[in-house]
């Protein structure tokens, strides 16, 4: 019998916690543990207060049921839900004919399906152009009609939701190879005067607002077209969103490209390769993963802006919106307008930014 | 090093040579579209009259003003609303960011929350939501809430008591500037003596409590007249004081709402970046929270948030442009209405992205001075 064999208990194998502090004392140390965070307790839990009560009262208690009529919502002291289950088709696709309405509904559909499978990692190879060839088909057919037995629709009735996807989507999606080769042409040494040009179009593009390159598209962008051209709102506000965004991907990319070291360059060089096999090969793969976050910051910060089309009258989400609370019936009720429009971005910014952190922890 | 090889001759001859043939070609359809309407490419139209009136700008303008007095009338507003909206966010977000970089148990949430719907919300959305609600919470003109009958706000705009030119007002215009001169000069004195010696001598809070005795007791015993303009309802507006309109108040709301969110994410990273042993260090050898932070926590972050944050007060800058959305007169919408007027956009958007750009040049500037100073010397390396 040794004195070895026996079982020594060692400090580490029981992990020793202390005790759980009970709520009250959780409480009075998270919230009132010196008299500055007992003052900021106080004042915050006064502003949750009085927020949360005038939210409940105005979206529920004092709110007509949704399934009320417009006589409820004089009544009322707070939200119309009526207002937004009489309009809200009004507000998703705006003055397409009604009965075609389940086109532009399939069309956003399409758009948003085609966003989620583009966010699979399974998709981030050549698939990607074949699914965005076919959903930019898909959805020109759905919207315009003409084919299939589908009667023909003018773009000046699309509006609402598939107006703020497609440009929204379609911008970024040829904005963003654009951005790419400038980003290129900024970051090599070989054409200077391709350099020169790429740095000048960045820094003029990201020095304007962006509403001043929408009324470029609007007014200059038709100017410039031989005569017998015409170009609609639409095509115009959509080269303009692309030349704007482009410049933002350029400097996104740009950082990722110069966080690629210069021996993986020169490592390329040596092995005899060609430019275009070098930047496909070595560097676009290892810059466009490193600048992923700062595109996803792009794509979001570019989503949101979209919105801006409203200002050169472009029908988007939210200029149905206001068609929706301009109806002489209905013009109290702006505020419950502009809540479903921003319940939309929220949720849909949320899944953006969620899969951008995603992306960020798988990669990292 | 760079060769020129043939290959890049070429690459760059054959993009230069479609990038000046495309040029040529747009600039020969704008000509002719142009001319086809009867107008030629000049500036000369500035100089005439623009006959259509602002409703609220810096420098006295009228319907019979030139096009580019209005046109200066519009940048002023928009540099105005700039520096409002960069105070506004700056102080929002130094606010939130703090509290989200906090250990306060409601304080981190309560910022999250605020942080992550402005990071959500499209900015013009938050502007029309905040215009119609206060357009319609708020009462018309004539039934106007009254502060002491001083102070009046409507739908339309607030109205403020306004002190009119008059000794009054130079003896606080030159109170400013003394106390801006001498905090700078006494400053950098304070300095240089605490370099030698070690022994601090403040000096905003004496220079301050000076200029504001001077003023307040030249003012008690009369010796300075403030003439001030009280605003009146008179028919169907208010008359006299200082009109601030409705569409500038929820404008300088929205965006420095939008913008907190953005530069309170900036500060909190900043703060965080900080090595948590600086304060620790700080807080063992006897300083207090405030001097933890004013001494060493925060001159460290400033270093990390001078780039950002110059390029969102630049993105402040141009987001003011989404004034149009609510009619008022920034340099965007004098712009737009000229250009329907007159139907010149290259002459005016060109001066307008001029204006724009210069700027954006100015502001990078000032950030790269300021990065070159903290930058350099300090610690060695």
């Amino acid at each position: 019998m040794s004195v070895l064999s026996e079982e020594v208990p060692f400090a580490g194998d029981a992990i020793v916690r202390p005790p759980r502090d009970g709520f009250v004392r959780q409480v009075r140390s998270r919230l009132f543990a010196t008299k500055g965070d007992t003052a900021l307790t106080l004042v915050l839990a006064a502003v949750i207060v009085a927020f949360g009560t005038f939210a409940l009262d105005w979206l529920v208690i004092g709110a007509a049921a949704p399934w009320g009529s417009a006589q409820d919502c004089a009544a009322a002291r707070g939200a119309c839900w009526p207002f937004v289950v009489e309009k809200h088709r009004l507000i998703l696709f705006g003055t397409y004919p009604y009965e075609e309405q389940w086109r532009p509904f399939l069309a956003s559909v399409l758009l948003v399906g085609g966003v989620g499978a583009s966010m699979l990692p399974s998709f981030h190879n050549r698939r990607l152009l074949w699914l965005w060839g076919a959903a930019s088909i898909g959805f020109y057919v759905l919207m315009a009609g003409g084919y299939l037995g589908l009667e023909s629709v003018q773009p000046e009735r699309w509006n609402g939701l598939p107006i703020l996807l497609m440009l929204a989507i379609f911008g970024l999606v040829f904005a963003y190879p654009l951005g790419i080769g400038l980003a290129l042409a900024r970051h090599q040494s070989q054409l200077p005067a391709i350099r020169a040009f790429a740095v000048l179009y960045i820094e003029i593009v990201r020095g304007v607002p962006m509403i001043m390159v929408l009324f470029l598209g609007l007014f200059v962008l038709p100017l410039m077209m031989p005569e017998g051209v015409s170009l609609s709102p639409l095509l115009t506000t959509m080269i303009a969103l692309v030349f704007f965004h482009s410049a933002y991907f350029a400097e996104a990319v740009r950082g990722g490209l110069q966080a690629v070291p210069d021996g993986q360059f020169e490592a390329a060089n040596s092995q005899g390769l060609t430019y275009v096999q070098k930047v496909r090969l070595i560097v676009l793969p290892q810059a466009l993963s490193k600048s992923m976050p700062e595109v996803m910051n792009t794509v979001l910060g570019a989503y949101k802006d979209t919105s801006l089309v409203v200002i050169i009258g472009i029908h988007d989400i939210m200029a149905t919106a206001k068609m929706a609370f301009s109806d002489p019936g209905w013009q109290h009720y702006g505020l419950e307008a502009y809540l479903l429009v921003g319940v939309w971005y929220l949720i849909t910014c949320w899944c953006l930014s969620s899969y951008s952190r995603w992306l960020e922890r798988r990669t990292s | 090093m760079r060769k020129l090889t043939k290959a890049s001759v070429f690459w760059q001859a054959a993009f230069l040579l479609l990038l000046v043939g495309g040029g040529v070609a747009a600039v020969q359809n704008i000509e002719a579209n142009l001319a086809r309407s009867g107008i030629s490419v000049s500036f000369g139209f500035l100089g005439s009259q623009a006959g259509f009136d602002i409703n609220e700008s810096a420098i006295a303008v009228s319907s019979t003003s030139s096009y580019a007095r209005v046109l200066l009338a519009g940048m002023i507003n928009t540099l105005i609303l700039s520096l409002v909206c960069i105070a506004g966010a700056t102080a929002i977000g130094v606010i939130m960011g703090v509290l989200r970089a906090s250990n306060h148990y409601l304080g981190v949430r309560v910022a999250g929350l605020y942080i992550e719907v402005m990071r959500n919300l499209p900015k013009l959305l938050i502007l029309l939501a905040l215009f119609l609600f206060a357009i319609n919470t708020l009462p018309s003109v004539r039934q106007s809430w009254g502060l002491f009958d001083t102070v009046f706000v409507s739908n339309r705009a607030i109205y403020l008591p306004a002190i009119l030119p008059g000794s009054g007002m130079r003896l606080l215009t030159a109170a400013f500037v003394v106390w801006l001169v001498s905090i700078a000069v006494l400053g950098r004195f304070s300095r240089r003596v605490q370099d030698r010696s070690g022994v601090r001598y403040p000096v905003i809070w004496p220079v301050t409590a000076f200029i504001l005795a001077v003023v307040l007791v030249s003012g008690l015993f009369g010796w300075v007249d403030f003439p001030v303009s009280y605003p009146e309802l008179k028919g169907f507006d208010f008359r006299g004081g200082h009109r601030i309109s409705i569409q500038f108040l929820v404008l300088a709301l929205a965006l420095s709402l939008y913008h907190g969110g953005q530069v309170a994410e900036l500060v909190r990273g900043a703060i965080q970046a900080v090595p948590a042993g600086q304060f620790e260090a700080a807080r063992a050898s006897g300083l207090g929270f405030l001097q933890t932070m004013r001494l060493v926590v925060l001159p460290q972050a400033v270093r990390i948030i001078v780039p950002p944050m110059g390029n969102q007060y630049l993105n402040i800058t141009k987001n003011t442009s989404i004034a149009l959305a609510v009619g008022y007169s920034d340099l965007v919408s004098v712009m737009t209405t000229s250009i329907n007027q007159t139907f010149r956009p290259i002459e005016l958007m060109s001066l307008t992205m001029c204006v724009y750009l210069a700027i954006c040049l100015a502001v990078s500037l000032a950030v790269n001075l300021y990065n070159a100073r903290v930058s350099g010397g300090g610690i060695a390396r």
